[in-house]
């Protein structure tokens, strides 16, 4: 590969001030350091770096997702395939899947890529890897029916909205992808939430997600009443593994959480988020699991272990809530943190019919007061050492 | 005292120096480069051509006149340079044949428990070595007018390829012994003496020894520092280096001032590395005679982290006693981040990739990456063993908040402590540098 090394620092002089295409430097820029590891020395500081980088980081992030990816294909074909009275066979069903997801992939890239690029070149700044982990995210949180422009104008809304405006990575405030889908689930709700929308199947098929089913009928114990579905097999294991309706990379539990080891051994992602919001949630469902027994609500009866399992609750608090820039900044925080979306999280599934997904509005909420929560935890080390100062 | 520290990392680079101390034969030149001492106005004493002796002062301090510099070597004055704004550099001399030293008073082993803080400043002023001692915050010379709170001493080196200073201090015992005995003349605090389980140098009188166990940083005086007892506001503590306590040792036992010192070669880009008796300013090119690889590399004058590069024409620094060599040629490997963990090349303390081993790693000088914003990822918390919010504090150091950097506890602070953070950091972010800004605007508006 070493001639396209050579052709890549020919054709450099073009890009670089003063050339051809000066204008699309940051272009140029991230093809020769995505193709070649950096010629980049130290100048000060430690003469010695460590080997891992940004674009190391947001890789790996994309590899945590690549599992949710390959279920998520199978899960879709397998959804449509039940829908229409058809038993495929397994490939058949990965083929149909995959013929769904590689066009909002591709969507959601160039959108992603577009603005990122204009970004850079007009405001003369490298092209940053994190737009690879928001583009890699939006197609996973998107039903399969989900229309493609509206999958590029909600990334667009992600990336310029959720991210530029602010300055790009390291200074957004929200998680550009879950912006992103906030924007679809408030702009055209209809294509993002009810029941037409989880499933490829016939005209006017509908199929409730889990979470759809306590919160449609009242006065009810949960179990029962997913137990009582036959359209899907909404039984605990079953949604722990995840062949049931949903966005296509949220909904089975056992490759999430494969991706979310992969992330803490890597020390990519925070434990104590993932931890937090996991405590946050079972405490919480538990009082409603309480004060169920004085409410018509059937939502306040979901056992805990079964909020766990439903929506995108696991996908939401490994891959977004775990964002490191929008997230709390310091590890005391970030358990308050991880706690408070936990919490949020059934607070909204429960008390508000209208959400019967909680999860995304309660990250959103949080990383609203991540530096609230940092400011709080700074000023208690504050604290500590003036009252030391004052001795 | 019992102290374990668990955050941080050991970094393992290769070459490491040998266990056995070899002399140091060819000495020829030697330098003292006044640019090293912190905050210090230099005003000469010698010109080009003079004979000096071992002890003489080559210059003073204006703002502290007091404050003298002996020169490391006797002979002549081969060079004096100057830099921009006529800032002196650099004082070169050629070291001859038979080398004089100026002599001064010395005292018994049971006098120096009878001197008082009078007698020992004196002798150390007088003999113009105030500069072996230097002064917390803002790590700079010491100010004889001062007295400290306390005095540090750390006898753990724990950064890379450093001087195992269990086995120099082990020969010098009674020379160490005495620089510890006078140092706890001149403070009305401690002198406390920071050593590893198990030491020899926990048995050393009138200073009060603290065990200290964990990776780096855990050998940083400004560390252990934090732990024993840490700076508030108008504190001032003195740290003295341990091989400099050897020499204020001699001083006061043989009147002579001794400029040698046991200095580590290594690094990657060294053929054989090992530890060496040598002396202060040494230059590199004799230091390092035959020692090189041939392909291009980078010398350091201090260790990996938080050393200076010196170039082959370039003199060891007053305060290293670590020079160390890394390959300075960088192949670009083809879509380098998908590739995953490989033993020789590829060294993460983030476990981003396999895991790394016992096996030693050949670093060069890339830095892995370019630079990016922020992505607080706890890189830089899990290698500060430290009650400080780095994040916060180096927000305020960049929003020049005074009162807010006070707060977060920047009079604890050195950039030294925080080089394994800008080694670690994601972003190739050099926060050790933003640290010693913070600490330049605190000197000169903080107080």
């Amino acid at each position: 590969v070493n001639w396209l090394l050579k052709l890549l620092l020919k054709v450099r002089p073009n890009f670089e001030e003063g050339g051809r295409f000066r204008y699309f430097w940051a272009i140029y820029e991230a093809t020769e350091t995505i193709l070649f590891s950096t010629d980049e020395r130290t100048k000060s500081g430690p003469h010695i770096r460590d080997h891992l980088d940004i674009k190391r980081v947001m890789i790996l992030v994309v590899v945590a997702l690549l599992p949710c990816y390959v279920f998520g294909m199978f899960n879709v074909g397998y959804q449509a395939a039940l829908a229409n009275g058809e038993s495929r066979l397994w490939w058949e069903n990965a083929f149909t899947g995959f013929k769904i997801i590689l066009p909002i992939i591709i969507i959601t890239f160039i959108s992603g890529a577009f603005w990122e690029i204009l970004f850079a070149v007009v405001r003369k700044h490298e092209i940053s890897e994190g737009f690879l982990v928001t583009c890699a995210l939006i197609p996973l949180i998107m039903p399969p029916t989900i229309p493609l422009w509206q999958v590029s104008v909600a990334t667009t809304f992600g990336i310029v909205i959720g991210k530029e405006i602010f300055g790009g990575v390291g200074m957004n405030i929200f998680n550009p992808a879950l912006v992103a889908r906030a924007f679809i689930f408030f702009a055209y709700p209809g294509d993002i939430s009810g029941d037409k929308v989880w499933i490829l199947g016939p005209d006017g098929y509908s199929g409730a997600t889990a979470l759809a089913v306590p919160a449609a009928t009242q006065n009810e114990q949960a179990i029962p009443l997913l137990n009582s579905v036959t359209q899907f097999d909404f039984s605990w294991i079953n949604m722990f593994l995840g062949w049931i309706p949903g966005s296509v990379g949220e909904t089975s539990k056992l490759m999430i959480i494969i991706g979310a080891i992969f992330l803490i051994i890597t020390g990519i992602a925070s434990w104590r988020v993932m931890v937090g919001a996991v405590i946050g949630l079972i405490s919480t469902s538990f009082l409603t699991n309480i004060l169920a027994l004085y409410s018509t609500n059937s939502m306040l009866t979901i056992p805990p272990h079964y909020h766990l399992v439903m929506g995108s609750f696991a996908f939401g608090i490994t891959f977004m809530a775990t964002e490191p820039v929008t997230g709390a900044h310091t590890d005391t925080g970030r358990w308050i943190y991880g706690i408070c979306i936990g919490v949020l999280t059934v607070i909204i599934r429960a008390i508000n019919p209208a959400y019967p997904e909680g999860v995304m509005l309660a990250i959103l909420l949080m990383n609203a007061f991540a530096s609230l929560i940092d400011y709080f935890v700074v000023r208690s080390n504050i604290r500590n050492r003036m009252k030391r100062y004052a001795k | 005292m019992n102290i374990t520290i668990k955050k941080g990392h050991d970094i393992q680079i290769a070459g490491v120096p040998s266990g056995e101390i070899s002399k140091h034969s060819n000495l020829s030149s030697i330098a003292l480069l006044p640019t090293e001492f912190r905050g210090v106005k230099p005003k000469l004493l010698v010109k080009e051509g003079d004979r000096v002796q071992i002890g003489v002062p080559l210059f003073f301090d204006k703002t502290n006149p007091e404050v003298k510099w002996a020169s490391p070597g006797g002979g002549v004055i081969n060079e004096i340079q100057f830099g921009p704004r006529r800032v002196l550099e650099k004082i070169g001399i050629d070291i001859d044949g038979q080398e004089e030293s100026k002599s001064a008073t010395k005292y018994s082993e049971s006098d120096l428990d009878l001197l008082r803080r009078e007698n020992v400043m004196e002798t150390i002023l007088s003999s113009h070595l105030m500069h072996l001692i230097r002064q917390r915050p803002f790590n700079k010379v010491a100010d004889p007018k001062e007295k400290p709170r306390d005095i540090f001493i750390s006898a753990i080196n724990s950064a890379p390829l450093t001087v195992d200073l269990e086995l120099v201090l082990k020969g010098s015992l009674k020379q160490f012994q005495a620089g510890i005995t006078v140092l706890s003349k001149v403070t009305e605090g401690n002198v406390y003496l920071g050593v590893r389980p198990n030491s020899v140098l926990q048995e050393i009188n009138n200073a009060v020894s603290v065990t200290i166990k964990g990776p780096h940083p855990s050998g940083n005086v400004g560390i252990q520092t934090h732990h024993i007892a840490p700076l508030n506001p108008g504190d001032v503590i003195w740290t003295v280096s341990a091989q400099d306590v050897v020499t204020l040792g001699k001083l006061f036992l043989t009147g002579r001032y001794d400029p040698s010192k046991v200095v580590t070669i290594g690094g990657p880009g060294v053929k054989n590395p090992m530890h060496v008796r040598t002396r202060t300013g040494v230059s590199m090119r004799s230091l390092l005679h035959e020692q090189l690889i041939d392909d291009p590399i980078r010398i350091i004058s201090g260790d990996v982290l938080t050393g200076k590069e010196a170039h082959q024409t370039g003199y060891l620094g007053f305060y290293d006693s670590t020079v160390s060599v890394l390959p300075d040629t960088i192949t670009r490997e083809f879509i380098n981040m998908l590739k995953p963990g490989n033993k020789k090349t590829r060294y993460s303390l983030s476990s981003a990739f396999m895991k790394i081993g016992n096996a030693l790693f050949n670093f060069n000088t890339s830095q892995n990456g370019s630079h990016r914003a922020m992505v607080p990822i706890s890189a830089w918390e899990k290698v500060l063993p430290m009650d400080i919010y780095p994040n916060a504090l180096f927000r305020a150091i960049l929003s020049n908040d005074i009162e807010e950097m006070e707060q977060l506890g920047i009079w604890e602070c050195d950039d030294e402590d925080f080089a394994l953070c800008s080694f670690a950091c994601p972003s190739k972010i050099d926060v050790g540098s933003v640290i010693r800004m913070g600490l330049d605007l605190m000197e000169i508006d903080g107080q």
